[in-house]
């Protein structure tokens, strides 16, 4: 419980969380305004319009897991006294994962709550909201393997808004298999994102348990 | 001056990431070209082709994400963190004992980055387009050669923005994010010139039209004034780059 404690106020006073949190929702007002003033002009932009700006938005979503795990590696590797503090490793490696989980789901039920046209579909909300929070546990789980924001984030979005729309335009049959699909198809890659997500929290926890810190 | 580019030259030839950058930049158009091949071949046996003359040009979008990891990091290394035993310490702090004159310092730095970029933009495009040629030369007029020339000049501005805009942050998150998803398939900017047309001027979407056929595009802009309208913006954000890192405290 102490652990849980020590995480979730590391997360609370961390200021570029605050800010990546503030900017996406802001980013996400302008979408969903953007998507809102092209259908009122009659050139509808393709997809189902309230999903659609959360497609953008999820790139916060990973940015702010990026950060969440990538802080512990910058300015002086935290992360030898958090581990000085908690040595066993694997609980630890859980608790963050849930506390970060804890942190994102208000975020993200904002974010998912803001994107929504007034008075629509509201039965993909908490989907929607359960997408955006896995989808930052897997911007962790990549980010604490690779241990630098930069890098983490240059990986993430280039899978995410570059590699995976050429994969997913040239071979219908790959959607279903990528992490992002479910952010437009909620139905078919709902199994995905969960895989994914649990595999990269797998493969972070058994790094962090392997690897000098 | 030639001492300090070659620094410079070193000092970001010397990051991972940068490697990544150049590696990721060069190959991702070509590729693309050849994994599209029996699509395209489709598409111009049925006649479907639009504009048979942006064949390749248009792939090489893609490859952007090249530059624009290049152009943030020559900066957002200068700000990280140098290592676990000295938290507080950052390379800037080096080379800014080695280079007090801030200007001196920036102009070796833009030097640098455009050098590594013109030669990854100009490698990239020969590639793409001979890649081109070879595989569907009967139908794809060889390119104009100022259009390469435009291709070029685009990836190296869109470095140069790159590079401002850290330069404004001093961290390479913000603009990675921005300029990344804005690389994608759709880009918010297009996404923006569906709200008003003024969009149509932002730098991304102005400096694609230097070199790609104007047909997709709400608002046409004539490729000698989509290259202004695109350096217009590279030249205001450096401005202001330099005046807030000559300005700022370290």
């Amino acid at each position: 419980m102490n652990t849980a404690r020590a995480e979730l106020r590391k997360l609370l006073t961390l200021p570029s969380l605050r800010r990546t949190a503030l900017l996406t929702c802001a980013a996400n007002l302008l979408l969903a305004y953007a998507y809102a003033a092209a259908e009122s002009r009659g050139e509808p932009l393709g997809d189902d319009a309230a999903l659609a700006p959360l497609g953008y938005t999820q790139a916060g979503f990973l940015v702010l897991g990026v950060l969440a795990a990538a802080s512990e590696y910058q300015e002086g590797d935290q992360i030898r006294t958090t581990l000085l503090a908690m040595p066993r490793r694997l609980p630890l490696q859980a608790v963050k994962a849930a506390v970060l989980a804890v942190v994102t789901l208000p975020v993200a039920a904002v974010t998912v709550a803001t994107s929504t046209p007034a008075g629509g579909a509201g039965t993909w909300m908490p989907a929607a909201t359960a997408y955006l929070t896995l989808t930052t546990l897997l911007g962790a789980a990549v980010a604490s393997v690779v241990r630098r924001s930069v890098p983490a984030v240059v990986l993430l979005l280039g899978l995410y808004f570059i590699a995976g729309p050429l994969l997913r335009a040239r071979t219908a049959t790959s959607a279903a298999y990528l992490p992002d699909t479910a952010a437009l198809d909620p139905s078919r890659g709902a199994a995905a994102t969960i895989t994914w997500t649990l595999a990269a929290l797998t493969l972070a926890a058994v790094t962090l348990h392997r690897r000098d810190a | 001056m030639v001492r300090l580019i070659r620094a410079e030259l070193r000092k970001l030839l010397g990051l991972p990431t940068a490697w990544i950058g150049l590696v990721l930049g060069t190959l991702t158009a070509p590729v693309i070209v050849l994994l599209n091949a029996p699509y395209t071949r489709r598409a111009i046996a049925a006649g479907t082709l639009t504009d048979p003359s942006d064949l390749g040009m248009r792939d090489l979008g893609v490859g952007l994400i090249g530059p624009i990891i290049l152009g943030v990091i020559v900066v957002s290394s200068e700000y990280t963190s140098t290592g676990p035993d000295t938290p507080g310490a950052r390379q800037l702090t080096a080379t800014l004992v080695a280079v007090p004159d801030r200007l001196r310092l920036l102009v070796a730095k833009t030097t640098a980055l455009v050098l590594v970029v013109a030669v990854q933009a100009t490698v990239t495009t020969a590639a793409t387009l001979t890649l081109t040629q070879v595989l569907h030369g009967i139908h794809a007029p060889a390119p104009a050669p100022a259009r390469v020339a435009a291709a070029i000049l685009y990836w190296t501005l869109t470095a140069l923005l790159a590079y401002a805009i850290t330069l404004i942050t001093r961290n390479g998150i913000v603009p990675l994010t921005l300029l990344i998803i804005n690389s994608s398939v759709v880009s918010v900017s297009y996404l923006l010139t569906k709200v008003t047309d003024l969009a149509s001027y932002l730098p991304d979407i102005a400096g694609a039209q230097m070199f790609i056929g104007t047909a997709g595009f709400p608002v046409e802009i004539a490729p000698v004034t989509a290259g202004m309208v695109m350096t217009a913006w590279v030249v205001a954000l450096l401005g202001l780059g330099a005046v807030l890192f000559q300005r700022r405290d370290v």
